[in-house]
């Protein structure tokens, strides 16, 4: 598989392009768009799951060069760091709403500045940068939910309080329960990095 | 049935991180006895430092001491940890720097800014100063202290990491295959256990002391993201209480492995010991509700829980230990010494220190209790007898000439002293609970006062007895950390 992009993986990319689009479509973008909760939770999340699965599918070797030439992992990891925080602004979903700029930089910068750098940056962290990033994920999606469920006043002018509320609750329970999926790989096995032998370092999970 | 034997294994040095370590806790350790004697002489009407001093010398006193048991602590699993597994050196000297940053955050909100909110930093307390302190002092206190979460996230992350590529996983850490399948005799020793038990609840109750934080920072400067007070008060107590648990359970890391050194008996991870472990690990994240019992608000259910863990939780890892501990020393012929004493002492210290807890942990004796100065004399005796006794039985461990050095007559009445003193004061805390002198006063009341007393003169013993532990560490660092037999082997084994 390494070197090559296999037959399997040439049809995984089209699917994963079809997908891509699919989501672009004003009726998915209308849908997904119309709650709060729908928008960060299911459309966001996608958007940067599509730039993982697109990074996996490229070659390792490419992989690897790819890495060197952006500078290596961290700068990798904090560019994601940087366009996921961007994301969590009421202010950047106001503006994916009504100013199509904007909705075409969070399809652009959601998959290929989140999730396409992060699994570049993956296989070179060791359980320490991983964890660092998998806690300081956990407990900003907590905070940020809880600020949504307290917030004194309606944060995005395009959906009401009540959704704002509903989102807060979800990104708080979202973020227990991958806090415990993650303490769960670790306690049975996971948590592979290239300093584990047995793995190849592309990862078997993703913890 | 696995067999165990001891197998003789060399007596390692500390290396350069772990004496830093070490030294920067016995200068803060004395620093803050002596912040806790002004408290106590305050009280005592021996002094007169007014009750803003007395304040802010609480607030430094609760954060100073449990971050350099922490991190004192810390040095011991670390040491003894890296015989066995891989661990980083950047990342354990990246912690002392994340410390110490934190320390002068804090030094500066509370000296500097008159932060003066105790280390709980309860909410809404922090916010709302009345002109007492300013919202900068507020954050840079809670802004200190996460700065110190993140650099002990830091190192349990490393610790994980070489737990897991060394065994494979955590559960495997914990022993799990032998706790759930045949006892094979190859589960991981002691202080790979309890590392990884720290590991596990501390990256938990770290993670969540950072959220509620960082919650209470936004609030100190945007107010009206109003925070849920009985909320907040859970997530404080759930981090504090499991963050100050973990820290005996990384020191007593120094009684596993050194005991069996000096009686050639092994310390068995056996069935048992790996079932309290386990069960610990759950169980140790469950018994903060004690400290809520009488906020009539939480739901019922949470407070039989924390009743019923509290009680639970008290003994597997205590029975393990002090048993385990027993069998190791019974009719062994140990040759005494002021490391083997203090070690031996210390799981006095933290069995006595450990029942005032249970006493508390009821329901209907909590409503009486609680927030009386019993609870200071639990968590000193605990904390003092037992986790800061094995912090000196590693330090005279470390600083022992030869194996067959003997202790000097100065070293053994500073033995005494400390335990004499200890009792002494902590008793004198237990008995002012008991007439229901209330806790965290700065003035106390005329038939408190003689307590009081009493009291300053025992910390005034412990105090000088911890002078000549310190004294004898400082003077022995050379040796520290060299590679030689330390422990005198018992009589049995010598002869
Ligand atoms: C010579 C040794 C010590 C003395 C004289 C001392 C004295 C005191 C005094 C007088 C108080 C205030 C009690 C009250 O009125 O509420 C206190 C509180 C406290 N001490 Fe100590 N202490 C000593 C050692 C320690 C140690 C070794 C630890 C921890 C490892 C510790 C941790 C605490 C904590 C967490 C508090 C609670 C602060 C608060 O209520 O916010 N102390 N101590």
């Amino acid at each position: 598989m390494i070197g090559t992009l296999s037959h399997y993986s040439g049809r995984s990319a089209l699917a994963l392009g079809v997908f891509y689009l699919l989501l672009a479509t004003p009726i998915a973008r209308d849908w997904l768009e119309a709650s709060m909760s729908r928008h960060m939770l299911v459309q966001m999340p996608l958007l940067v799951v599509i730039g993982i699965i697109a990074a996996r599918l490229v070659p390792g070797r490419m992989q690897d060069s790819l890495l060197i030439r952006l500078g290596g992992a961290w700068p990798c990891v904090i560019a994601a760091l940087f366009a996921s925080s961007y994301w969590m602004l009421p202010r950047a979903l106001d503006a994916a709403l009504t100013d199509p700029w904007a909705e075409a930089a969070k399809f652009l910068s959601l998959p290929f500045l989140v999730g396409f750098p992060l699994v570049l940056a993956w296989r070179r962290l060791t359980l320490i940068g991983r964890g660092f990033v998998w806690t300081n994920f956990f407990s900003m999606l907590a905070v940020l939910g809880w600020l949504y469920i307290v917030a004194p006043v309606r944060v995005c002018n395009s959906y009401l309080v009540n959704d704002q509320e509903n989102a807060g609750w979800y990104m708080v329970i979202a973020s227990v329960l991958l806090f415990f999926w993650w303490l769960g790989t670790l306690l049975v096995g996971g948590g592979v990095g290239p300093d584990k032998p047995d793995q190849s370092g592309s990862g078997r999970t993703f913890a | 049935m696995a067999t165990y034997t001891y197998t003789p294994v060399p007596d390692q040095g500390a290396k350069a991180g772990v004496l830093a370590y070490l030294v920067i806790s016995c200068v803060v350790l004395l620093l803050m006895m002596l912040f806790g004697l002004l408290m106590r002489m305050e009280q005592a009407q021996m002094i007169s430092i007014g009750a803003l001093w007395f304040y802010k010398i609480m607030t430094l006193h609760g954060a100073g001491m449990v971050g350099i048991v922490a991190l004192a602590g810390a040095a011991i699993m670390w040491h003894f940890l890296r015989q066995y597994v891989d661990l980083s050196t950047g990342i354990f000297m990246a912690n002392l720097i994340l410390f110490l940053t934190g320390v002068v955050m804090i030094l500066a909100s509370v000296l500097l800014g008159d932060f003066h909110a105790a280390w709980t930093f309860l909410f809404p307390l922090p916010t709302t100063s009345m002109g007492m302190w300013s919202p900068g002092a507020a954050a840079l206190f809670m802004g200190g202290l996460l700065v110190i979460g993140v650099g002990f996230v830091l190192l349990h992350l490393d610790i994980a990491r070489a737990i897991i590529s060394r065994y494979g996983g955590l559960g495997r850490g914990l022993g799990w295959p032998q706790l759930f399948g045949p006892d094979d005799g190859n589960a991981p020793p002691p202080a790979v256990v309890a590392s990884t038990m720290v590991t596990i609840v501390n990256l938990i109750g770290l993670v969540v002391g950072a959220s509620i934080l960082v919650m209470m920072l936004i609030n100190v400067y945007v107010p009206t993201f109003e925070i849920d007070a009985l909320l907040a008060k859970g997530m404080i107590y759930f981090f504090g209480h499991v963050f100050i648990n973990a820290v005996i359970y990384m020191a007593v890391i120094a009684v596993y492995e050194i005991l069996p050194r000096y009686t050639q008996r092994p310390w068995k991870s056996n069935k048992v010991f790996l079932a309290s472990w386990t069960a610990s690990t759950i169980m140790v994240m469950f018994i903060f509700p004690h400290h809520l019992l009488m906020d009539y608000a939480y739901p019922k259910w949470f407070l039989i829980m924390g009743h019923i863990i509290g009680y639970l939780n008290t003994f597997p890892i205590l029975i393990v230990t002090g048993y385990g501990a027993m069998m190791i020393v019974y009719r062994s012929g140990i040759r005494w010494d002021m490391c083997s004493r203090l070690l031996f002492v210390s799981l006095f210290g933290w069995a006595v220190g450990a029942m005032p807890a249970f006493i508390d942990g009821t329901i209907t004796v909590n409503y009486v209790m609680h927030n009386t100065l019993w609870v200071p004399g639990h968590f000193h005796t605990y904390l003092l007898l037992g986790m800061v006794a094995m912090v000196f039985g590693f330090m005279y461990y470390l600083g022992k000439p030869n194996e067959n050095a003997p202790d000097s007559a100065l070293d053994v009445a500073a033995f005494w002293g400390f335990v004499i003193g200890t009792m002494g004061f902590t008793m004198s805390f237990l008995y002012s609970g008991k007439i229901s002198a209330a806790r965290r006063y700065a003035e106390h009341l005329p038939e408190w006062v003689p307590y009081d007393k009493i009291a300053s003169y025992f910390a005034m013993l412990l105090i000088a007895s911890v002078l000549v532990f310190i004294f004898r560490f400082l003077t022995r660092l050379g040796l520290a950390s060299r590679d030689y037999q330390r422990a005198s082997l018992a009589r049995s084994m010598a002869t």
